[in-house]
This record gives structure tokens, sequence and C-alpha cells, in this order.
């Protein structure tokens, strides 16, 4: 089965950059923060500076893998926030009495209007500028399109054909759930998994481009961008690299299949 | 025949009465929703944005402030009287410059508009135009960077694709220049705020041509998201089997390719096209701020970001304000426009387009 083994390759693929982004959270070669190497500020690769040194001394190679970590546990962070709450809208309004159905399908309708940057920049308005601050502005923004996405599916499993004849079977409650529904749902929650880390990511690094992270040093794909567009003149590789790797991650991402 | 046609005709100009009420009703409760917001927000802000202002904070003149500026009245007046004057187009001054925020909205708003509607047309463009060649000349493989182009909206920060064609166009070829919205060395053309438009009026040639250099790149930036949304809806629903059946049956009439395509089918498309443009508003405004930052275009997006950033009271208050407006108007706007163009939207009484 050549197909069903490239898929399994990109797989292990998007897994392996996730993870060795992940570990950039925990070990770097120098610390991605202290301005150490002033002296080579805007060198090229070198033995001990894999990826050379930024404009203001930092090792790159450390930048760029802590800010791809921060990134990925970012936006991970951000869809499970949109994942939960749309998880919980749903069950509401599912099991919920028939008012309260309607005021959340007549509140997601309105929701989902206002542009994701509005959410963000009105969330800043109360809270300090941070990563914090900006996983909740992408957890929120995203917050309509998750909840119509999963009620679609939860209703198409819902009413299929194998779940009634489960259900006229004698399957009740979480034996239902755990034999006819999640199997079923698994595959395509985990597509829309895909799709929000998707989205999560490029509205974090575009919220950070912004400068909305607070901190300009803080290390992330969208603000190490916004820093080094100062040098894309003298050091163009400080700007193509990071970019390169973001979309990178999520083309990888967006080619695995991990559950078919 | 002529009464059947004129009961048509009055059943599909109620449909179309009630599909305004009903985008009007949605306006009005996406503006109360984000006016409320907005004020809940600012209501919630940690620091006193009047104390951030004053040099030397002593209680009693911060006091006096914000009593002449109404800030101790109760909440529902402060409400109100905030949405009034949002209407009546008094947005107060900004706290940091203490221009009217109205004059600074006059002034950006223009450089915005000037990038947004070129930036979304050329995309729309763009995409109606390979998808549409594809099909009609038989190049499939004009098909191949669409579905490129479909994964690029999910994978491609805007902002990168707007630093790499700097990279290329401005530092590498030297052709177009990397910033701004005019040369620092001309007198750029005054009037409407829109500088191509004033050019024109005007006949300065010059400046027509410096205008047009500095939008050349943000445009290509800002058009390509539309252009991959555009093309991937239309490609879908040129697949569809009843366009397929109109093309053969066209076809075999003798109809031009670009007949068949370039009039009867892109007339059929344009309604979903439409839609989607309006439905994407959202995310094109966001295209646009990030467009406008890369480029230290003057316009709304990084105004109101400066305005969040400073904690500046009125531009928080009505400049967000107008976004949504902005944004609602676009998507209201193409839902009209796809209903008008497409027939079946028009007289289809379930129709759930609004």
């Amino acid at each position: 089965m050549p197909a069903k083994q490239q898929r399994r390759k990109l797989d292990y693929v998007a897994l392996f950059l996730l993870v060795f982004c992940l570990l950039g959270l925990l070990v770097t070669p120098h610390d991605p923060m202290a301005q150490d190497f002033r002296d080579q500020a805007l060198d090229g690769p070198s033995f001990t500076h894999l990826l050379g040194v930024d404009g203001l001394g930092r090792d790159f190679a450390s930048r760029l893998w802590q800010g791809a970590g921060n990134t990925v546990l970012l936006a991970g962070t951000g869809m499970a926030i949109t994942m939960l709450l749309a998880s919980g809208l749903v069950s509401l309004e599912q099991v919920g009495p028939v008012w309260c159905g309607r005021f959340i399908r007549m509140v997601i309708g309105l929701w989902v209007a206002l542009p994701v940057i509005f959410i963000g920049l009105l969330l800043l308005v109360f809270l300090k500028p941070s990563p914090s601050a900006l996983v909740m502005a992408i957890g929120f923004g995203n917050l309509a399109f998750c909840f119509r996405q999963l009620r679609v599916l939860w209703m198409t499993v819902r009413s299929a054909l194998y779940v009634r004849s489960s259900e006229v079977l004698g399957s009740r409650g979480w034996q239902l759930f755990k034999w006819a529904i999640w199997p079923n749902l698994k595959p395509d929650l985990l597509a829309l998994c895909r799709l929000l880390f998707a989205m999560s990511a490029l509205e974090l690094s575009g919220l950070a481009f912004l400068g909305l992270i607070g901190d300009p040093d803080f290390p992330e794909l969208g603000s190490i961008l916004k820093q080094n567009q100062a040098y894309l003149y003298q050091a163009p590789m400080l700007v193509i690299i990071p970019g390169a790797f973001l979309s990178g991650l999520l083309l990888s991402v967006h080619l695995s299949r991990f559950h078919r | 025949m002529d009464l059947e046609q004129q009961q048509t005709e009055a059943s599909t100009r109620s449909l179309t009465l009630s599909f305004v009420l009903k985008e009007l009703r949605r306006f009005a409760l996406i503006f109360f929703i984000a006016s409320f917001g907005i004020f809940l927000a600012l209501e919630s802000m940690p620091e006193d944005p009047i104390s951030l202002r004053v040099k030397n904070p002593d209680p009693e003149r911060i006091a006096e402030i914000r009593d002449s500026l109404g800030l101790n009245d109760p909440w529902y007046q402060r409400y109100v009287r905030g949405v009034g004057d949002f209407v009546q187009l008094d947005w107060g001054e900004s706290l940091i410059s203490g221009r009217t925020v109205r004059s600074e909205v006059g002034r950006f708003l223009p450089a915005t508009l000037e990038l947004a509607i070129p930036g979304i047309l050329f995309g729309a463009a763009l995409g109606i135009a390979v998808v549409l060649i594809a099909h009609a000349t038989g190049w499939r493989w004009l098909l191949q960077p669409v579905r490129g182009l479909s994964a690029l909206g999910l994978t491609v920060p805007i902002f990168w694709i707007g630093l790499l064609l700097i990279l290329f166009f401005s530092v590498r070829l030297g052709w177009l220049p990397v910033g701004g919205r005019f040369d620092f060395a001309h007198v750029a053309p005054e009037g409407s705020g829109f500088l191509i438009i004033d050019s024109i009026v005007q006949g300065n040639l010059e400046a027509l041509w410096i205008s047009i250099r500095h939008l050349v790149l943000p445009v290509m930036t800002l058009s390509l998201y539309p252009a991959a949304v555009v093309a991937g809806t239309l490609e879908a629903r040129l697949n569809q089997s009843s366009i397929q059946r109109l093309v053969t049956a066209l076809e075999a009439r003798g109809f031009s390719p670009l007949r068949i395509w370039g009039r009867h089918v892109l007339r059929l498309v344009s309604g979903p096209v439409v839609t989607v443009i309006g439905t994407q508003a959202g995310a094109l405004l966001g295209g646009a701020v990030l467009t406008e930052t890369v480029y230290s275009w003057p316009g709304m997006g990084r105004f109101i970001v400066d305005g969040v950033l400073h904690r500046d009271l009125y531009i928080i208050q009505h400049g967000l304000l107008l976004i949504v407006v902005l944004a609602l108007m676009v998507v209201t706007f193409s839902d009209l426009l796809a209903r008008r163009l497409d027939y079946q939207l028009n007289t289809r009484e379930d129709s759930d387009a609004g």
C-alpha cells in the first residue's frame, strides 16, 4: 500500500516537527533571550551559531527553536480552549432546555459575524498584552466557527443509521457513545483539530506580529519576524527562515492524516 | 400568463423585502452586542485611561476631567451616550494626540479603503479568471496552483508573504518602494484622501504613478487570500453536475467557450462568489491590518492597534465599533448582491442566506 505508507510518513514528519518544536521550550544551545553576542550581531552561520546571530546579539537558532515551541504550545492551548468551550456549548445545546439551545444558536450566529481581529483587540482592551491574552483571543475568536462545525459533526453521527441501530439493539448512554458514536466521530474531530491548530497558529503569529504579545523580545515566530523586519536589507535570512519554518510546520500538519 | 407573472414578481418582491428586514435585524443585533461588548471591555480596563494621560496624577484634577467627559455618570447613561455619539459621528478626541477621532478616521480610512478595495477586487478577479480559463480551454494544469493556493490560506502567514515580496521586488530588484503610501520627496495630492482619485482629478500623472507604485505590493499581498478563497469556491461549484450538464447542453447548441464560460456560467456562479467574499470579510479585514503593518501603510488597522495598546479611550470605543460596522456592511451588501445575482436564492422560500 504505497499511498497509505506515504500518508504514514507524512504523519511521522508532522509528529516529529511538533515534538521537535516543543523540545525547544526545554533545551536550546544558547539562552534565546540573552544578548551575549553583541559583537557578532547579524553575523552569518558558524559552528557555534548554526543560523547566525540576530541584530541584538542573540543566537538565532535558539530563538527560532524556542519561538517555534512557544507558537506550537500557545496555538495548541488556544485550540484546546476553543474545542473545550465549543464541546461544552454543543452539549448544553443538545441536552439543555429548548430555550437554552435557541439562545446559544442565536449568540453563535451573531458571534460568527465578528472578525477574530476585533475579538482579539476587544480582549486586549482589558487584558494586558501578553501571550496568555493572545491565547484567550484566539480561543474565543474561533469559538463560533468550531461550534458550528462540531454541531454539524455531532448531528450527522448522532442521526446515522448505525447509531440508530445500536440504540434499537439496546445500547444507551456511555456504551452508545463509546462503541457507536466515538469511533465514527474521531476522524472528523481530528481533522477539525488540525484545521483549528493551523488557524490558531496563523492568528497567534499575526497578532504577535502586530505587537500585541506584550514583550517584543518574547520568542514566538510572529514576534521574531516583527523584530527582524528591521534587518531585511542586512540579513534577509532572519526574516525568511522563521516564516518558512512556520509554513513548513503548518503544511506538514495540513498534509497529515493521523487517523486514517 | 400575465397574472401568473405578476404573482411571481410580487412573491419575489415580498421575499426580498423580508430578506432585507432580516438583514437589518441582524445588523442591529450585532451592532448592539458589539457596542455593549466594547463598553464592558472599557469598563473592565485595569488602568484608568485618564490617569495614564495626566502627567502629575492629582486625584482632584483627574476627577474634574472625568466629570467633564461624563465618565462619572451611571453606566447606562454612558452606554447610551456612547452609542448616540457614534451614530451622530461625534467621536470625541484622542487622549494622546488631542486631535478629534473623526478627523483621524477621515485621514486613515481612505488609505485602508484604497488598499482593501483593489486587493479584494484583484484577488476575486484573479481567482475567477484562472478557474474559468482552466475550464474553458481545458488547460487543467492551471488548476494545480489553484489547489496550492487553497492550502496557502491555511499554511502561510500573509505578513510573511508580504515580507518576501518586499525582499524580491524592492530589495533585490529595486523596482518598487519598500513601504509607505507616497514618496516623501514629493507633495501628495490633497482632496478626498484617496491618492489615486485625487491624482486623476488634479491631472497629476507623476503623483498617480507614485501612488500606483506604492500600491502594487500591498495589493498583491492582500489579494492572495481572496484569490484562494474565490478560486476554491468556484472550482467546487463548477464541478457540480448541474453546471456540467448546462455546459454540455450549451456546447451542443454550438456556443463558443467564451460565451459559455464568460457569460452563462459566470452569471450562475457570481452569486456564491460574492457570498464567500462577504463571509470572509472578517478574515480579509485581519489581512488588511497585517498588510498595513508590513508595508507601514498609514491605515485604520495600525491606528486602532496603537489606540488599544495606548489605552486611548475614544479611539477604542469608536474605532473598534467602526471596524464591526464596516465588516457588517460588507457582509450585508454582499448578501444583498448575491441575492440579486443568484436567481435561485431570490426565489427559494426556505432560503437561509441570511
